[in-house]
């Protein structure tokens, strides 16, 4: 039986060398990928462009401009006279957020009867950007008011102290949390890709039929098609994680032992997941659109981009099912946390038990399809 | 270059595409099917925060301080630690996002006008988010003490009163209420349009691997027709599904559509082209479908949801800037938006337009060249 399945893992490694594009690829597509993504989510939410219409014109005018510039998140870029001008600037989606301070400001401020009225005015097609704007600009004007009202900033001791010690990640880098995840999706999509076509292709060729009629068992089908996938998802995977710890300096805290282990795992799971609609899909096509399909739905499930305890009841339970979500808990656990197996075996579990089960559908199915 | 040849090897494509029902499902329907589950997914307004608390206080005071930060449900306790339990295991396990500790002595330090430390734990892997829960946390505690000061009198009350003098008027506009769901719909909408040029890539290397492209060779078929014949369908199919995806965010979601539907079919088929010309450029790199799906993967699909502003703002860094920007869907997610929900007409986005136009054109024009090379 082993000597069976070492000759149809060979063979898949002769189609692969004969195929060096695709070997090439597979190797440093992941590692560029790594780099220009991490590259650019990690960098904070900063000079959103600001259009300020200072109808006033007046010293306390000038210092409500100047606050809002002083804020990270803002930069002033462009100083329309009317209104009618910004509205054409947030139309062309060229600024986010419209100040607008009206004549007489600085006249009601002097007035302890009128208010002085500041007007923003944020661009709500991208939400998140529209909140972090309006946040920052709220935050320079509160502080202003304070100023000029004569208060000193946080003079007064509060009675309750609020003292915030941050485990983990004490300078708040952004790329300590997305260069983890990024290893996970570029892991988890290089094993589905290799291991989704093996089949289909061979049968929209002809050549399933040629692989049939041989003395291998399906087992042995399904474990020689599945042991190149292993070994090329694992590789990757090593260099990921060199790239991650040299590159990006992230911390190795827990044991690089149980990480590769609980990557096995996962890998393997992919493996089946691929292995499973190569067996349903009747050409490379449908199997090459369907891994896309699941693709997008697991990482919308992942965890990465929409934390999960935020999601409704229903569509936390179907995330449960997701090898991606766990697979990142463990990577992050293991490399920020130090976490170790018993913080993580419910994971480890949730990913084996799913893992089976589609082995399990897809050894099923291809026995069926082979029929 | 001849029409007709050319309309023939569209309608062979469209064969193709019909004939094989799963096929025609995945191509004109999974759009649509993955606007509507990836929506639900991103589009969320609340933020949970789980948070472990040990209070070694244990007054009505520091009781009160608890209940006051999670009365609305933003914030939840999930653990309630002891006065020596550790509190490691909690994050680790990723049980809790925060821990807070509420000292001995914390209601007398208080009320005898000191000032009383509480410590506040952080999971920090998440940057961003822990940021913002410690922003929310101190708001919620500087009120509960403004609270307790109106309600017993004393307390650095006098330090609350500060006279307000300026008011912050702020609105949104095209999205009043600031609702996730609204903006990530339009979004989600072009990244989800690039099924299609996917499946044109597919089917191009499928030709070459299956070696048919070798008898095609052999019709009066040239190389020009046989691309345009292929593209004709895909960018109808590519349209087709398009005009689905916007019946999903209108219909179902209920996005306004401020726009014009006829800009909206234009830049939609301006999308579709760009997009197919870069997988057209895939297609005539690769020998087989599986390098194909990879490329289109890495360069194409993945980027999509992080470079092109989808949700985040493009980034500044130059080179995921510059790649940002040669990705057709950074430019779709800002037509979508602006179609949607600012109602602007074409002169507004003739930027992104013509960016999709030269990509296009750039990259069908280059496929083009190289792939009549290699048929002679």
């Amino acid at each position: 039986m082993i000597l069976r399945i070492r000759n149809l893992v060979w063979k898949e490694f002769i189609q692969l060398r004969r195929d060096w594009v695709m070997a090439a690829f597979i190797l440093t597509l992941p590692v560029l990928q790594l780099i220009l993504l991490a590259s650019a989510t990690t960098s904070s939410i900063d000079d959103l462009s600001v259009a300020v219409v200072d109808r006033d014109r007046s010293s306390v005018s000038r210092r409500v401009v100047t606050s809002l510039g002083n804020r990270e998140e803002l930069e002033i870029q462009y100083v329309p006279a009317t209104l009618e001008q910004a509205r054409h600037l947030l139309d062309d989606g060229a600024t986010i957020l419209a100040v607008v301070i009206r004549e007489g400001f600085s006249a009601a401020l002097e007035r302890p009867s009128e208010t002085a009225a500041v007007q923003l005015i944020a661009d709500g097609s991208n939400d998140l950007v529209a909140d972090i704007a309006l946040g920052a600009a709220r935050a320079a004007l509160v502080d202003l008011a304070g100023e000029e009202a004569g208060l000193p900033p946080r003079a007064h001791a509060s009675p309750i102290e609020l003292r915030t010690t941050v485990r983990y990640n004490p300078t708040f880098d952004v790329k300590v949390f997305t260069v983890p995840a990024q290893v996970g999706f570029i892991v988890y999509q290089v094993t589905l890709t290799v291991a989704s076509i093996g089949l289909a292709r061979e049968r929209e060729l002809g050549t399933l039929e040629q692989l049939i009629v041989m003395p291998l068992s399906r087992l042995e089908l399904v474990v020689g098609k599945a042991i190149p996938a292993l070994i090329v998802g694992m590789l990757n995977f090593a260099l990921m994680v060199v790239v991650a710890i040299f590159g990006f300096g992230i911390p190795m805290r827990g044991s690089l032992m149980l990480l590769i282990g609980l990557t096995l795992v996962f890998v393997a799971v992919q493996i089946g997941y691929g292995i499973f609609i190569s067996g349903i899909a009747h050409t490379q096509q449908q199997a090459i659109l369907l891994v896309f399909v699941l693709a997008m739905v697991d990482m919308a499930f992942s965890g990465y981009l929409v934390p999960i305890k935020n999601l409704p009841m229903v569509l936390q339970t179907f995330a449960e099912v997701a090898p991606l979500r766990h697979y990142l808990t463990i990577l992050r656990g293991v490399m920020l946390k130090g976490a170790d197996l018993s913080a993580l075996w419910q994971h480890a579990v949730a990913m084996g038990v799913t893992g089976l089960l589609v082995v399990a559908l897809a050894v099923r199915n291809l026995s069926r399809s082979l029929d | 270059m001849s029409l007709q040849r050319m309309l023939v090897v569209a309608r062979k494509e469209l064969t193709h595409i019909t004939r094989d029902m799963r096929l025609f499902v995945l191509v004109t329907l999974a759009p649509a099917f993955l606007l509507i589950t990836l929506s639900y997914v991103f589009a969320l307004d609340v933020e949970r925060v789980d948070i472990g608390v040990q209070n070694r206080d244990n007054t009505s005071l520091s009781r009160e301080l608890v209940s006051h930060i999670t009365a609305d449900g933003d914030f939840v306790v999930v653990a309630w630690l002891g006065p020596s339990q550790r509190i490691e295991p909690l994050f680790t396990r990723g049980k809790a996002d925060m821990v807070l500790v509420i000292p001995r002595g914390f209601a007398k330090t208080v009320l005898d006008g000191d000032s009383a430390p509480v410590q506040c734990v952080v999971d920090g892997v998440d940057a961003v988010a822990a940021s913002q829960s410690i922003a929310i946390l101190e708001g919620r505690v500087n009120a509960f003490v403004a609270k307790v000061a109106r309600s017993r009198g004393g307390l650095g009350a006098e330090a609350l009163a500060g006279t307000r003098v300026l008011e912050v008027k702020d609105r949104a506009w095209y999205n009043k209420a600031l609702k996730s769901l609204m903006s990530i719909v339009p979004g989600l909408l072009a990244v989800v349009l690039s099924m299609p040029a996917l499946a044109l890539a597919l089917a191009l290397a499928k030709e070459k691997e299956r070696g048919s492209l070798e008898s095609l060779i052999v019709t009066p078929v040239r190389g020009s027709e046989y691309l345009g014949g292929k593209l004709l369908t895909y960018v109808v199919s590519g349209v087709v599904s398009g005009m689905l995806a916007w019946a999903v965010a209108t219909f179902w979601f209920g996005v306004p559509f401020r726009g014009g539907l006829v800009e909206f079919l234009l830049l939609t088929a301006d999308y579709v082209v760009a997009s197919m010309g870069i997988s057209l450029l895939v297609a005539t790199f690769v020998r087989n479908q599986q390098t194909a799906m990879f490329l289109v993967l890495m360069i194409f699909f993945i980027p999509s949801f992080f470079l092109s502003g989808l949700l985040r703002p493009v980034a500044d860094e130059p080179i995921a800037r510059a790649f940002a920007y040669a990705l057709p869907s950074t430019h779709f997610i800002t037509i979508s938006r602006a179609l949607f929900l600012k109602g602007v007409g074409l002169a507004a986005l003739s930027g992104p337009a013509l960016a999709l136009l030269a990509i296009g054109l750039v990259c069908q024009g280059f496929s083009l060249r190289l792939f009549d090379k290699k048929l002679t």
